[in-house]
């Protein structure tokens, strides 16, 4: 089963919808509580005082995502590296995607952008688990550019989806990935995007899935790459 | 196909159970009751597992260089080339030699115990778990009050470059520069303060860049200075050289008030939990900063002798540098000084108020102090008690200008320290407590470590006898706090 991170800045009173628990229901959950510390705390200290409080909140979580019907456990990270954190976690875990919080009620659409160097395959697979046999209704977005004239990957994944009962409709527009996917997101309840290639542009910009999800108001669920460690692994087996 | 979410317990739950976990603990209470606060932790390279949490490394190489030269630097280069070359001309330079190689002697050792035990804390944790809970008392309360010295000793150099910078831009300050040096020491010292408790912003990248900054701009400075000392160029520099005076007791004793110049590398142990992979990081930064500042230092002596006579030296004092570069290059000289002087005063000053954070949260973890001492606020995560407890003394004592003073008393408290760390290591080699696996060993079994701790301990002697009284002080106090109120707690060979 596919499993999902869900970092929660946890002592900051930060909870997850109730929308978003609802919709992993169909899938496995890490619940990362994590906590940010200025580089003049040392992390052990801030262990000491917020662990138990910490650990108590993370277990009522994980117990409300095992209510929503998936299993559940928990991780509590003190970090001075927010992104570094998350990262090691997924790694840990092998997480095949990432959920950003955000607020939601029942989740009945979802828009899923195929946008940009992801990988369609691993997308498609995780939206086709996570769906399930719930009602949930897919767009699947596609900015036009170089990618829609060189592969036919949103018939390809359309086809793939509708094989397996869910109700797709496909989209194009034109302009850039990211504002396509903006002026999409208010009709849908939920966002999917694949994590991209960290390139240049990520660099300058910050990455495109925090940037999706500090302008969306729902939550985001971001896809990850294909783990090379784990390949390796996977193929001494 | 591996499959995903067997539901296993997490891998750390596992690990849990191999070697790695620590076998003694440290037991007993203090005077009110509470106990130190030990967990069976697993370290690895990106972090510190303990049974329901996790510690991120998020420190690489470079911040800990940065953290190790940052905290050197403003002393070595900005303060004591007036003071040091007025005593003994370009002699000087061996003075910084032999602080150099001392202090290389010790972060020898002090690397094979970080890798060992990568803790917050540093030196203290080292010391009472090698030689127990009265010599880890001392060193770790002395650890704090050595930072405080060593902190106010950053802020009046400060407040001299300060002074000089306001001479520069045409503002002069009457009869009495020296309350002005106080006032904008004392202000610094609490603008320090106040920035450590309320500041949430990660300044580490900030000091990084304050550091790289700082090396480019004194390679250049050095290398036009060595070209014009050596005869290459000509700056139209005076002619007249610093009288030399090549005797070993002056040179001690200038290496003993210099030695300030060192207090960083070990500052470096003090993250030791936050460095990602420790076992190769930790020397590296430790003795990578120690070798970088002493070649800075070295290097500047011989400039700022040869431009200047012994005499001009003395009247130039702490801020003689700013009169080298005038004199180098002319008014800009004069102002790159300044703000480099400005820049590494502030960046050791804060890199101490941070270790000295660390230093009382290592002491209060295990209940020497008492457990509010270490306390932090949600609202911005940071230790306001234990900041507050560094950033306070540090005022009082900033006001004194007293450089020397500060400078020699906060060498003193390290260099006991520094001599115990080395002490420790051979003691801990000899017990051999079964969790010791360092990942770095220094070679030469126990000749390092022995020579450095006679080093350190002999450095003290050619103090001056004032400031080797107020350390006994500071000392004799801080076992009166052990037998007055951690009599109880056994720390010795526990993890």
């Amino acid at each position: 089963m596919s499993r999902v991170l869900v970092p929660v800045e946890v002592l900051a009173g930060k909870t997850v919808a109730p929308g978003l628990m609802t919709l992993l229901g169909t899938v496995d959950v890490t619940v990362l509580g994590y906590h940010v510390l200025p580089e003049q705390t040392p992390p052990d200290q801030a262990r000491h005082q917020y662990e138990e409080r910490a650990t108590a909140a993370l277990e009522d979580l994980s117990e409300e995502f095992r209510a929503a019907g998936g299993a559940a456990d928990h991780r509590l990270v003190f970090t001075h590296d927010r992104e570094q954190t998350v990262t090691r976690i997924a790694d840990e875990i092998t997480a095949n995607a990432f959920a950003i919080s955000g607020m939601t009620g029942d989740v009945d659409t979802i828009l899923v952008s195929l946008s940009g160097d992801v990988a369609v395959d691993r997308i498609t697979a995780f939206v086709t688990e996570l769906i399930g046999d719930r009602e949930i209704a897919v767009t699947l977005l596609l900015a036009s550019g170089a990618e829609a004239a060189v592969d036919d990957r949103l018939e390809t994944a359309a086809t793939q989806l509708r094989e397996a009962g869910i109700d797709t409709n496909t989209s194009t527009a034109a302009g850039s990935p990211f504002d396509s996917l903006m002026d999409a997101a208010p009709t849908h309840d939920a966002i999917v995007i694949g994590e991209a290639a960290p390139s240049l542009r990520s660099l300058v910009f910050g990455d495109e899935a925090e940037r999706v999800a500090a302008s969306s108001v729902g939550p985001v669920l971001v896809v990850r790459r294909e783990e090379e460690k784990a390949e390796a692994t996977d193929s001494e087996q | 196909m591996k499959p995903f979410g067997v539901a296993t317990a997490p891998a750390y739950y596992l690990a849990g159970s191999e070697p790695l976990t620590m076998s003694s603990e440290p037991t007993g209470t203090n005077i009110e009751g509470e106990a130190p606060d030990a967990e069976p932790v697993v370290e690895t390279d990106e972090a510190t597992i303990t049974e329901d949490a996790e510690l991120e490394r998020t420190l690489g190489l470079s911040g800990g260089l940065a953290i190790g030269i940052g905290t050197m630097i403003g002393a070595g280069i900005f303060v004591f080339p007036g003071l040091a070359g007025a005593e003994v001309g370009t002699a000087a330079a061996a003075s910084f030699g032999v602080g150099g190689i001392i202090a290389l002697l010790v972060a020898l050792p002090t690397s094979e115990l970080a890798t060992a035990m990568p803790k917050s804390g540093g030196g203290y944790y080292f010391i009472s778990r090698g030689l127990g809970t009265l010599a880890g008392t001392i060193i770790g309360l002395s650890l704090w009050i050595g930072l405080v010295f060593a902190t106010a000793f950053y802020l009046v150099g400060l407040g001299f470059y300060a002074l000089d910078g306001l001479a520069l831009v045409g503002i002069t300050v009457g009869a009495s520069p020296g309350i002005i040096v106080s006032t904008i020491a004392v202000i610094a010292g609490i603008g320090f303060t106040v920035l450590n408790v309320t500041g949430t912003e990660n300044a580490a990248k900030l000091q990084n860049g304050i550091v790289a900054l700082l090396l480019s701009m004194l390679v250049a400075f050095l290398a036009f200075g060595m070209a014009d000392a050596l005869g290459l160029v000509d700056a139209g520099t005076p002619p007249g050289e610093a009288r030399n005076v090549w005797a070993v007791g002056p040179i001690m004793s200038v290496a003993a008030l210099v030695f300030t110049s060192y207090l960083g590398f070990a500052q470096v142990a003090t993250v030791a939990g936050e460095m990602k992979s420790p076992g190769r990081n930790l020397p590296l930064a430790m003795l990578g900063s120690v070798l970088i500042v002493t070649a800075m230092y070295v290097i500047t002596i011989f400039v700022a002798t040869s431009v200047f006579t012994q005499d001009a030296l003395a009247a130039a004092g702490e801020t003689a540098m700013v009169e080298i570069g005038r004199a180098l290059l002319g008014t800009p000289g004069a102002l790159v000084i300044i703000i480099g002087g400005l820049l590494a005063t502030m960046s050791s000053a804060n890199a101490s108020i941070l270790s000295t954070s660390r230093a009382i949260y290592g002491v209060s973890k295990d209940a020497l102090l008492p457990g509010w001492a270490s306390r932090i606020n949600l609202k911005y995560g940071t230790p306001h008690v234990a900041l507050g407890l560094a950033g306070g003394p540090v005022i009082v004592l900033a006001a004194t200008r007293q450089v020397q003073l500060l400078a020699e008393v906060a060498s003193f408290l390290h260099l006991i320290m520094y001599g115990l760390m080395c002490v420790a290591l051979i003691a801990i080699r000899r017990d051999r407590p079964e969790w010791y696996d360092p990942d770095f060993v220094v070679p030469g079994g126990p000749v390092i470590p022995a020579v450095g701790a006679v080093a350190s301990f002999g450095l003290i002697a050619f103090m001056d006898p004032l400031s080797i009284g107020v350390g006994l002080g500071v000392i004799a106090a801080t076992a009166g706090w052990y037998f007055y109120y951690a009599r109880d707690i056994r720390l010795k060979g526990a993890l």
